[in-house]
């Protein structure tokens, strides 16, 4: 398995193609009660190496199941994924995942928690654990190293999941409504957070949100999506002209509320 | 909990909180609580013998049909005089003891590794219902041509007793892990071994641990079974004895003693449970 992560990581770097995930043409339906619903109709996105891209569509759009396609969990219907320039079937290497729920293992420490992806691939214990702990102080966590889930807040346990993510030094970021459930003030940070980490880093992110000022104030470009079955509906490539990890900055630029109003309208809500 | 933002940083930083309650006055709070609960406890009891007695005192039919606590606790100091208390417990407890571990053992351990075969699940799943319903009593004339009259027998039913429920526990406990949990696993590069280990085994804890103390009451009842098909000792054997003999007043005496027994195996799985999920304990 380390074998093609590190070739993986070396035809990545060697080659440098400028896209981390490229998808073509994607089309994905599932049977309900003996009829085939299609979910995803025609998708073609690129997320280039380094670029936040945000995903935004109405509500039951088929973002997880998106998500969950370009993981490997399911396989499309028809459509091509590629991964760092290579056309792979089954689970990408070098790349993190993050839903709303936390996920957190109840019976493991903050720690714990973070080091499951390092022991999974066989990393030793002094190793591991050093790096997590450091990954939890990066996110402020310090001195939380050893509290169980349950001792921890919202906010808090997110920021666990975030740094259970990032320990694994993954290239490319898949996140389905990662702070969804945290109140504004936690999320605001926990995203500046991200953004800092992310575009330090070097890394790539795809952001699925149903939330027009997250996926504005934190991507690079942000991907409309429409009704069932999904299609590309409009990109807008965001250029606010400031330091994109200030979250409040962002909000307060000149073209933000420009951008949101556009996306809103394109997303065409009507009350139901 | 306390938390402060640096704004210029961007950062948030969590502190712990001076507690409002001192830990001290909660566990004196908690203590009293139990104090409470037990005294109810004793109270109740000490309703429930004293109309026992008051029922049968002046009453030699009642007193002969449904003994009284004094002839019960006449019964009770007899049999720590001669003996008879401690080795019918001691047989009866470690037949119930054996059966326990032996069938949530193999029962455990069957209903996890279904988890990993979907296929095999569903191949089994109508036998396994088949056996859970076969009343363990109507197998005991086998078990006894099959084990013979002494301790294994009874192990054998105290066994049978509890293996099926331990099966279908746990296998409950294992698929009913968070699909996307495994997901997350599995994104994680983890193999199938791995999301078993580190996943579906420590999640199934609380169901098994909930089958566990469901079977303290199977095991016991499959060894005391086993006792009344064919025994000459443990606390089946004094039940049989005394009833066949009408001497009501000590078929309650051992069934203290059974009580008893329940109790304590109750109590040390509690204990068990407690040591091997420390994450329960706060809350």
């Amino acid at each position: 398995m380390n074998g093609v992560n590190i070739t993986a990581r070396a035809i990545a770097e060697a080659t440098a193609p400028a896209a981390s995930l490229v998808v073509q043409h994607l089309a994905k339906s599932y049977e309900v009660s003996g009829r085939m619903v299609p979910v995803i109709g025609d998708l073609s996105l690129t997320l280039d190496n380094g670029q936040i891209v945000s995903i935004v569509g109405p509500s039951g759009c088929g973002k997880t199941t998106l998500l969950n396609t370009l993981c490997g969990l399911v396989p499309p219907d028809s459509g091509r994924i590629s991964w760092y320039g290579r056309e792979i079937t089954g689970q990408p290497q070098n790349v993190g995942y993050m839903l709303q729920k936390d996920l957190l293992l109840p019976w493991r420490t903050a720690l714990g928690n973070v080091m499951v992806g390092l022991e999974i691939r066989g990393v030793n214990a002094s190793e591991a654990k050093d790096r997590s702990r450091a990954m939890l102080d990066q996110l402020g966590l310090h001195g939380f190293a050893d509290h169980y889930p349950s001792t921890l807040s919202g906010g808090m346990r997110q920021r666990v999941a975030l740094a259970r993510t990032l320990v694994n030094e993954p290239a490319v970021l898949l996140l389905d409504e990662p702070f969804a459930s945290l109140d504004f003030q936690n999320k605001l940070l926990i995203e500046s957070d991200t953004a800092k980490l992310v575009r330090r880093g070097g890394r790539s992110l795809l952001l699925i949100t149903h939330d027009i000022e997250e996926a504005v104030s934190l991507a690079d470009q942000v991907i409309v999506l429409s009704k069932r079955p999904t299609q590309v509906k409009a990109v807008y490539n965001i250029a606010l002209g400031i330091e994109r990890t200030d979250m409040m900055a962002a909000r307060d630029s000149r073209d933000f509320s420009k951008y949101v109003r556009r996306i809103w309208a394109d997303l065409d809500v009507v009350l139901q | 909990m306390r938390t402060e933002i640096d704004s210029e940083l961007g950062r948030i930083t969590y502190l712990s909180a001076q507690k409002p309650v001192s830990s001290a006055t909660r566990r004196r709070r908690r203590l009293r609580t139990a104090a409470i609960v037990l005294a109810t406890q004793v109270a109740l009891l000490a309703v429930l013998l004293g109309f026992w007695d008051r029922m049968t005192t002046n009453n030699s039919q009642a007193a002969f049909m449904f003994g009284s606590p004094s002839a019960m606790a006449g019964f009770l100091g007899q049999m720590v005089s001669d003996g008879s208390l401690w080795s019918d417990t001691y047989v009866t407890g470690l037949e119930t003891l054996l059966g326990f571990l032996v069938g949530n053992f193999v029962g455990t351990v069957l209903g996890l590794s279904l988890w990993y075969s979907r296929f095999v699940s569903r191949v089994v799943e109508p036998f396994v219902i088949a056996l859970g319903s076969i009343p363990i009593i109507a197998l005991a004339p086998i078990i006894i041509i099959w084990f013979g009259t002494g301790l294994i027998s009874k192990v054998a039913m105290s066994t049978l007793s509890v293996v099926i429920v331990a099966l279908v526990t746990s296998y409950k406990g294992a698929v009913g892990v968070d699909p996307d949990q495994v997901n997350l696993m599995r994104t994680l590069g983890a193999s199938k071994f791995q999301i078993f280990r580190k996943l579906v085994v420590p999640a199934s804890l609380t169901d098994i641990f909930a089958g566990l103390k469901l079977t303290v009451g199977f095991a016991l009842i499959g060894a005391i079974v086993g006792e009344f098909m064919s025994s000459s000792e443990g606390l089946g054997h004094a039940i049989f004895k005394a009833g066949s003999l009408y001497i009501i007043p000590k078929v309650f005496a051992a069934l203290v003693a059974t009580i008893a027994l329940a109790l304590l195996l109750t109590f040390l799985v509690g204990r068990t449970e407690r040591l091997l999920m420390p994450w329960r304990r706060i809350h």
